[in-house]
C-alpha cells in the first residue's frame, strides 16, 4: 500500500497530517500554484492531473498496480512533452492485440451463425476506437490524460483516438503486470458488458430473396407468409402482422401498414433471428485462467 | 402530475423502430462493472475569513478520514483567499456541482459532502413518462410468459 498525499507547503498552518498506509487520494495545493494555471480568459480551471488523480483512477477501476507510476504512463500519450517522458505507445500496442483477442473470442462464441465479415464489422462498430473512447470517458480518463493536441484552435481533434489508445494501453498494462486472467476479467466487466448492435452491421437489402436462399441451403421448406393479425385494412392506417412459416414452424414475424411491407419485415426478422442468433451462456470467463476458448483437451 | 399521452399507434411504432437504429441501446453503469460517478471533490476555503470556520474544522477533523474511506475519489484541498468556502464535485460524465458552505454548521458539511459524493452527475430532469425504455414498443414490455411461439401450427395439432 502506498500513501498518496501530496503536500505542498502552505504559508498558513492548515496541516492535515499524513495519510500513511491507506489509499487516499488527497492533495493540498497552494493558491499560488492555482493562480499560475488559470488562463487569461478568466475561466475557472482546476489543477492538472497529479499523482492523486491516477491513484483515484486505479481505485475507481478496482486495480492495484503498486504505485510505480503505471497509471501515469498509461495515461500519457507520446505527444506529451515531445515523447521524452514514459508514454503508453508500447502498452497500447500489446493492449490493442490483447483486447481484440478477447473481444474476438467472445463474439465468435456468442454469434455462431454470423459471417466473419460481419463479425469484423461488429467488432469495429461496437468495440472500435469511438466505443473505447466512450469507455475511457466513463472511467473519468479524460481528466487524467496527458497529451498535446495537434492544433490549439481545435483542442478536441484527436481526443477520441487518444482516449481509445489510453484504454488499450490500460488493458496492456493489466495484461503485462497482472496476467491474462486479470486482463480477461477486466475486459469482460468493462468492455464486453456493453450492448452490441448487430442489426446495424448486417446489410439486408432483399430479405425475401436471402431468406429463400437460406432455407434452401438449410434444407427447410420454402418460406410462406401468412397474416397473423390485421386491423383497419381499408382505412388510412392499417396494421398487418405477418409471420413467415417454413412448414409449420414460424421463423419470423413482422408488422407493416401494407402486406408487402409486413412481409418484408417478417423476412428480415427471420434472417436476423438466424444470423444474429446469440448464445448467452458462453464459457469464456476469467474464472478459468488457463483454459482457452478452443482448447478442449489441452490445458496450459 | 405527470402527463401521459397515448401514442398514435402505427406512427409511434415506426418512429420507435426507426430510432432503434439511430439510437442504439445505451450502456448502463453497473452492468458488468460499476464505475463510481464522482471522481473528484475540491474543498476551497479561506484561511482568514469567518465564513470558512466550520469548513476548516471539517477539513482538520474529517477530511482525511473521508478521503481514505473513498479511495476512488480524488480529494483536493485548496485555499481560495477572500472567498466563501465551497465544495466542488466533478463527475465522470463531465458535469460539475458546486455547493457554498458559508452558512453551514460543522455538522451539516459532512451531509453535503456525502450528497455530492452520491450524486450521479446527471442534471435533474423531469420525466413525463411512466416507463422509460431504450426500446419502446406499443405492443408492451416483454413478458416471458408470452414468449413461446403461439402461432406454431404443430402445437395446435398435438393439442387435439
Amino acid at each position: 500500500m502506498f500513501s498518496t498525499v501530496t503536500r505542498v507547503t502552505s504559508r498558513a498552518g492548515l496541516k492535515l497530517g499524513m495519510v500513511g498506509g491507506s489509499r487516499a487520494a488527497l492533495s493540498i495545493a497552494t493558491a499560488r500554484k492555482m493562480a499560475k494555471e488559470s488562463p487569461a480568459s478568466g475561466k475557472r480551471v482546476v489543477a492538472e492531473a497529479g499523482s492523486t488523480t491516477y491513484a483515484a483512477l486505479e481505485a475507481r477501476l478496482n486495480l492495484n498496480f503498486g504505485g510505480h507510476g503505471v497509471m501515469e504512463q498509461v495515461c500519457t500519450h507520446k505527444s506529451f512533452a515531445q515523447g521524452r517522458v514514459e508514454h503508453n505507445e508500447r502498452l497500447e500496442w500489446i493492449g490493442k492485440r490483447v483486447l481484440n483477442l478477447f473481444v474476438g473470442e467472445h463474439l465468435l462464441a456468442t454469434y455462431p451463425n454470423l459471417s466473419t465479415e460481419a463479425l469484423q464489422d461488429v467488432q469495429h462498430s461496437s468495440f472500435g476506437m469511438s466505443s473505447l473512447a466512450e469507455i475511457g470517458r466513463h472511467f473519468g480518463m479524460q481528466a487524467a490524460m496527458r497529451w498535446e493536441p495537434v492544433s490549439r484552435e481545435a483542442p478536441a481533434v484527436g481526443l477520441t483516438k487518444v482516449l481509445g489508445k489510453t484504454v488499450q494501453a490500460l488493458v496492456g498494462a493489466i495484461y503485462q503486470r497482472q496476467g491474462e486472467a486479470a486482463a480477461r476479467a477486466f475486459v469482460k466487466q468493462h468492455v464486453l458488458s456493453r450492448p452490441v448492435d448487430v442489426e446495424s452491421v448486417m446489410q439486408i437489402k432483399n430479405p425475401k430473396v436471402m431468406l429463400v436462399a437460406l432455407t434452401r441451403q438449410k434444407g427447410m421448406e420454402h418460406p410462406v407468409a401468412r397474416i397473423l393479425k390485421e386491423t383497419g385494412r381499408f382505412t388510412s392506417s392499417p396494421v398487418f402482422i405477418v409471420g413467415v412459416f417454413c412448414g409449420t414452424k414460424m421463423v419470423g414475424m413482422g408488422f407493416g401498414s401494407s402486406l408487402k411491407m409486413a412481409e418484408h419485415r417478417a423476412a428480415k426478422d427471420a434472417l436476423l433471428k438466424y444470423y444474429a442468433k446469440e448464445i448467452k451462456d458462453i464459457s469464456v470467463t476469467g474464472d478459468e485462467p488457463d483454459v482457452s476458448l478452443f482448447a478442449q483437451d489441452v490445458v496450459v | 402530475m405527470a402527463t401521459f399521452r397515448l401514442p398514435n399507434v402505427l406512427n409511434e411504432v415506426i418512429r420507435a423502430h426507426r430510432d432503434q437504429f439511430l439510437r442504439p441501446v445505451q450502456p448502463k453503469n453497473g452492468v458488468g462493472a460499476f464505475v463510481f460517478p464522482c471522481r473528484k471533490l475540491v474543498f476551497n476555503y479561506c484561511e482568514r475569513s469567518g465564513s470558512s470556520k466550520s469548513m476548516m474544522e471539517y477539513l482538520q477533523k474529517e477530511a482525511t478520514r473521508f478521503a481514505s474511506e473513498n479511495p476512488q475519489i480524488e480529494v483536493v484541498v485548496q485555499p481560495r483567499p477572500s472567498k466563501h468556502p465551497i465544495v466542488r464535485a466533478f463527475y465522470t460524465n463531465g458535469e460539475q456541482k458546486t455547493k457554498c458552505v458559508r452558512r453551514c454548521s460543522a455538522g451539516e458539511i459532512p451531509e453535503i459532502v456525502k450528497s455530492l459524493r452520491d450524486h450521479s452527475g446527471h442534471k435533474l430532469h423531469r420525466w413525463n413518462r411512466y416507463v422509460i425504455s431504450d426500446t419502446p414498443s406499443v405492443r408492451g414490455i416483454y413478458s416471458p410468459f408470452h414468449d413461446k411461439a403461439v402461432y406454431s401450427i404443430s402445437d395446435l395439432k398435438t393439442k387435439q
